[in-house]
């Protein structure tokens, strides 16, 4: 009768093939398999999308050129003309982003961006990617960024180090906003899914809330996913537009 | 007559794609319409984890640095203040739109620039 709740086991990590080099695990788990899953099939969008070349395209056209349109327009706006050759990154990490987040909310599959490290690693390379970006196109100007114009001397002192600061927190806010997300996102819906499961009959109630849920999980995948990809933008556009 | 033909077809696609540039950017306003709302709940949910993080991480590198260097409590403490100073000023900025630093101005690309920045500051 009693059926115990445990959400937080849909985040385990299951090794599905083990493997070791040296000392180093690199066993490929449920996590890895779904990255591979989202990575063929953006491949396989994108791929079978453009076969074709209708010039009315079809749905799989529409949909692999809508993406297209998307990200390009996100990027034209946010960075500007510099921003261009940019695009290839910035489509990469939505799609990968998007289809991890959809991906994971199939029954049964696997988030992989309830996983901070994922998360992170992701964020890192726009961090480190943007600064060398900033510094290759502004070489020592770059550090430009962290001096705020027109202020007096005495108060740099103050402002340099927030200004330092609040530059390298951009990676943490960047993961852990889509990780937290995710990650409360999926306890929720495990948790009511519980509910439904253990109160019998009445589990109905918890049962619509958990269909209320899945759509506004939706929302949020996307949204996220929209939210990375723009703040993507906005940094290159800081490393690139440097006043 | 017959020499002028090659290029005709080609200054007639050139008038076309102009025309439809046009088109776009008249209808332009409609597609901000959504976009607007998209960016609304965009900067919604950024805004909020924003603050927060900025704390607990500087808090978190002032106690490794106290740390490393023995210099407990201060690096804390000074690290602290400059983080709640970081993350406000970064919900600042997401909130107008400014994303770079302070003496921060974008540069004229153009409307199409300004209208991805919710909203500059007049000055």
């Amino acid at each position: 009768m009693a059926i115990e709740i445990r959400p937080l086991e849909q985040f385990t990590i299951e090794r599905l093939i083990p493997l070791h080099i040296g000392s180093v695990d690199v066993s490929y788990t449920n996590a890895a398999f779904l990255m591979t899953v989202a990575v063929v099939l953006i491949t396989a969008l994108i791929m079978l999308g453009t076969r074709k070349r209708a010039l009315v395209p079809g749905r799989w056209q529409s949909l692999a050129e809508m993406s297209y349109e998307f990200v390009a327009d996100m990027v034209e706006t946010n960075v500007g003309h510099g921003g261009r050759e940019f695009f290839p990154f910035v489509f990469t990490l939505f799609m990968f982003i998007l289809f991890a987040n959809f991906l994971g909310l199939i029954p049964y599959s696997y988030t992989v961006t309830s996983q901070i490290i994922v998360t992170f690693a992701l964020a890192a390379v726009v961090f480190i990617g943007v600064t060398i970006v900033g510094i290759v196109k502004h070489g020592f100007h770059f550090l430009r960024l962290f001096v705020p114009q027109g202020v007096p001397a005495p108060l740099l002192l103050l402002l340099v180090p927030i200004e330092l600061l609040s530059y390298c927190i951009r990676p943490f806010t960047l993961s852990i906003r889509l990780f937290a997300n995710m990650l409360a996102g999926h306890t929720m819906l495990a948790i009511f899914g519980g509910f439904a499961a253990s109160i019998g009959l009445l589990g109905i109630f918890p049962l619509g809330i958990n269909i209320l849920l899945v759509a506004l999980e939706v929302l949020v995948a996307a949204l996220q996913a929209y939210v990375f990809a723009i703040l993507t933008c906005l940094y290159l556009s800081d490393a690139i537009n440097l006043h | 007559m017959s020499e002028s033909r090659p290029p005709d077809p080609l200054a007639r696609l050139g008038e076309k794609i102009d025309k439809a540039r046009a088109e776009r950017v008249r209808r332009q306003p409609a597609v901000g319409d959504r976009s607007a709302m998209q960016q609304g709940l965009g900067l919604g949910v950024r805004i909020g984890i924003e603050l927060v993080v900025a704390i607990v991480v500087a808090t978190g590198l002032g106690w490794a640095i106290d740390r490393w260097f023995g210099t407990r409590p201060w690096g804390m403490i000074v690290l602290f203040f400059l983080g709640v100073a970081a993350g406000m000023l970064n919900v600042y900025r997401a909130v107008t739109g400014v994303s770079g630093p302070v003496g921060y101005r974008p540069p004229d690309v153009g409307a199409a620039a300004s209208e991805g920045r919710s909203d500059d500051e007049d000055c």
